[in-house]
């Protein structure tokens, strides 16, 4: 499950963000999103989020997300896994 | 008030008109350019291929606050009036949400969207971008404060019309339809989903996929 939770994630940051299939394969844990990538701006932000729900099938409660999960794509991971595990 | 309708005609009369009804909001911004490629081919094809401005959109000088869905729809069954010979329209992602009014041979969908999925979408950014200047907003707060006034979501202002009928909308039932999606194989087109990309960005194999696959599409639906 962990690896489709991450290679869906990769794919969609690629689509959103034009990443392009390298950069998206770099990524790391402590990769910084939100204010590190100058695509990564709020209208991303929210197109990230509703993909996450269309792509993983899951729902996602505005109130649980604060600026923390974009720091890095290892944080964006975390929040994604959980949420898929329910 | 007349709206600008982008053209591509062919060499000699046309084989059918394919009418594009684009993506709503920036979903626009970001398609327009692989569209018109694939306008191009179309016209290369025979096909007279048409891209209207929505009021309040594009080059429009309508105010956006001015409009919603109903006059969306209304505006595309207009603009088809006077159209000789058999039309297809072909819609993507929020634009298959007003393209059944317009009175068509056939239809063609790309990548529907539903309202509710673009609504919140917008609703999202806008949250997003008051945590940024330090302002706490909530999805459902706007939502409330919607039903009474317009909204500012990511840089279009909104009436309430148009946010309670992005709410609700979902593409309506239209024949001959034929849809696809992002993909590969049988009723897929093989391609990236531009329209959420940060930057705009092009697809010229896209372009020529969408070209061929509606051009395929109108023998099939039996439009030509």
């Amino acid at each position: 499950m962990t690896d489709t939770v991450d290679a869906n994630l990769r794919a969609m940051l690629a689509d959103v963000l034009g990443l392009g299939e390298d950069r998206a394969a770099a990524l790391t844990a402590d990769s910084g999103l939100f204010g590190e990538l100058p695509e990564f701006d709020s209208m991303a932000v929210a197109t990230v989020l509703t993909e996450m729900e269309d792509r993983l099938d899951i729902l996602i409660d505005d109130d649980d997300v604060d600026g923390e999960i974009f720091e890095t794509y290892g944080n964006l991971l975390e929040f994604a896994e959980r949420k898929v595990r329910g | 008030m007349d709206e600008q309708i982008f053209r591509l005609s062919p060499a000699g009369s046309p084989r059918a008109t394919i009418l594009f009804v684009p993506p709503l909001f920036e979903e626009a911004n970001r398609t327009r350019r692989t569209l018109v490629l694939a306008m191009r081919a179309l016209a290369g094809a025979g096909f007279a291929a048409l891209l209207p401005d929505l009021p309040g959109q594009n080059e429009s000088l309508v105010p956006l606050v001015e409009v919603d869905l109903e006059r969306w729809s209304d505006a595309l069954a207009d603009s088809v009036h006077g159209i000789d010979g058999p039309l297809i329209v072909a819609s993507l992602r929020g634009g298959a949400l007003i393209d059944h009014r317009a009175r068509a041979a056939a239809w063609w969908r790309l990548a529907p969207a539903s309202g509710a999925s673009l609504l919140r979408t917008l609703l999202r950014a806008r949250v997003s971008a008051d945590r940024e200047a330090g302002i706490t907003s909530s999805i459902e707060g706007l939502q409330a404060a919607a039903q009474t006034e317009a909204l500012l979501l990511a840089g279009n202002r909104l009436s309430s019309a148009m946010i309670a009928g992005l709410a609700q909308a979902e593409t309506r039932d239209v024949a001959p339809l034929r849809t696809v999606a992002l993909g590969s194989g049988e009723g897929k087109i093989a391609g990236t989903p531009l329209w959420l990309r940060a930057e705009p960005g092009e697809d010229t194999a896209m372009a020529r996929a969408i070209a061929d696959d509606i051009i395929g599409w109108s023998r099939t639906c039996g439009a030509i």
